[in-house]
């Protein structure tokens, strides 16, 4: 599958405040735990060589899990499979429970149940949807009830 | 890079909703020649395979640092995603105008970082909203919400465009850091947050300088984890409040079956 790779290099070049090195370890049996430079930038979760530019690789934080493995260990688990999990080992405790929560909340799913929530309650409080001074109330995108609802395809002339 | 694909095409199959899908024509860079496929956007993904029916995906393109720009062109319904400098165009095309335009709309959304400013003004406007129902509970005078942003997404938007053949929007040009020279006609002025230690990778290719193009999420992400925690202090709140009135729903109930008994 293709995918536009250089920007997306140039994206894990963002400063990003969760950047750290920590020990890594892939999913697979046999996998050993490597210092990787770890960095989280928007939904992405980017792992460097230390002192390379370029990521060795890149994990969208979307439909995944993450967990407390110990107190100083993390575990992101994808596509439903619980037991291939990514893990990562922080130097203390408070580091671990920051890599945690800023994963869980960079996820775009997440921001978006947020505003959903917001929109609702702002609607509910002051009797106006806060969306509509932007001009985006009915963006499938925001909408409330969104589930896994399609929007009508566009067939259009073509 | 890697990039693990079935994380992406995993995301793209399960059940959160899908915003966008349709047809749209897209250029090959190397014959310059259309090519219809089928689109589907989800978050600040844009998924191409040729036929919606197929299995096999042809690419993703990941929209964040990217501006969408729409071109005027009789009988011809082009827009492009621009990455900035050394970085790749891609070109697109619609079937028609109204198809052009809500695509145009949808692309420009999509990024994280522009979902990210939405919900931290919503969080703000969210507050202000419960200070104001709390303070004065018996008043009936209309307040205005205040809009720290002037709008993120209005078409006829001068500052941020670039307007080369047309007219151009860029989500993340409304995170501007403050510092910067900005031309935005903003009601209120971007509030200016603190600068922390970013740890940067050695910048050593062709990343254009700062400035230069809509950087993503550059001081706004630097809050970004702050902001979640007090948020979801609220959402937090609200779900136990939520519990705690069914839980005495609950209890009425019991205590009303006991009675009867």
């Amino acid at each position: 599958m293709r995918f536009n790779e250089k920007e997306l290099v140039c994206l894990s070049r963002q400063p990003s405040e969760m950047a750290a090195e920590l020990g890594m370890r892939g999913p697979k049996k046999g996998d050993v735990v490597k210092r990787r430079l770890v960095k989280l930038v928007v939904n992405f979760l980017f792992y460097f060589r230390t002192d390379e530019e370029e990521p060795v690789g890149a994990l969208l934080l979307e439909q995944c899990r993450v967990e407390r493995e110990d107190s100083q260990t993390f575990s992101i688990a994808f596509l439903d499979e619980a037991e291939r999990k990514y893990l990562f080992e922080c130097d203390s405790e408070e580091q671990c429970k920051e890599w945690i929560d800023s994963i869980i909340k960079a996820s775009y799913e997440f921001m978006r149940r947020n505003l959903i929530f917001y929109r609702t309650e702002i609607h509910r409080l002051t009797g106006k949807d806060p969306l509509e001074q932007y001009g985006i109330s009915d963006e499938t995108r925001f909408q409330v009830n969104s589930g896994s609802q399609l929007m009508a395809r566009e067939t259009s002339s073509l | 890079m890697k990039l693990h694909e079935k994380i992406l095409t995993h995301f793209l199959s399960c059940t959160s909703p899908v915003d966008k899908e349709g047809y749209l024509y897209k250029k090959k860079e190397r014959n310059a020649t259309y090519y219809r496929r089928w689109f589907v956007l989800k978050a600040n993904l844009l998924f191409y395979q040729e036929r919606p029916a197929d299995r096999h995906l042809l690419g993703v393109i990941v929209l964040e640092g990217c501006m969408v720009q729409m071109l005027d062109s009789d009988g011809f319904f082009p827009f492009t995603l621009q990455f900035g400098s050394g970085l790749k165009t891609y070109r697109f095309a619609a079937g028609d105008a109204q198809t052009q335009r809500r695509w145009v709309k949808a692309l420009f959304l999509a990024s994280h970082s522009y979902l990210s400013s939405l919900v931290r003004d919503l969080g703000r406007q969210y507050e202000e909203a419960k200070q104001q129902q709390d303070s004065t509970n018996s008043c009936s005078s209309s307040k205005t919400l205040s809009s720290p942003i002037n709008s993120l997404l209005v078409p006829t938007l001068g500052p941020f465009s670039v307007v080369r053949e047309g007219r151009s929007f860029s989500a993340s040009a409304a995170l501007l850091p403050p510092s910067m020279p900005t031309k935005m006609a903003a009601k209120k002025s971007p509030k200016k947050w603190p600068r922390r230690n970013a740890h940067v990778t050695p910048l050593n290719g062709p990343v254009p300088p700062y400035g230069e193009w809509p950087l993503v999420g550059s001081d706004p992400l630097v809050e970004f984890s702050k902001l979640h925690d007090f948020y979801g202090q609220e959402v937090q709140k609200a779900r136990e409040e939520w519990l705690r009135s069914r839980q005495t729903e609950k209890e009425q109930h019991e205590k009303d079956l006991i009675d009867l008994a």
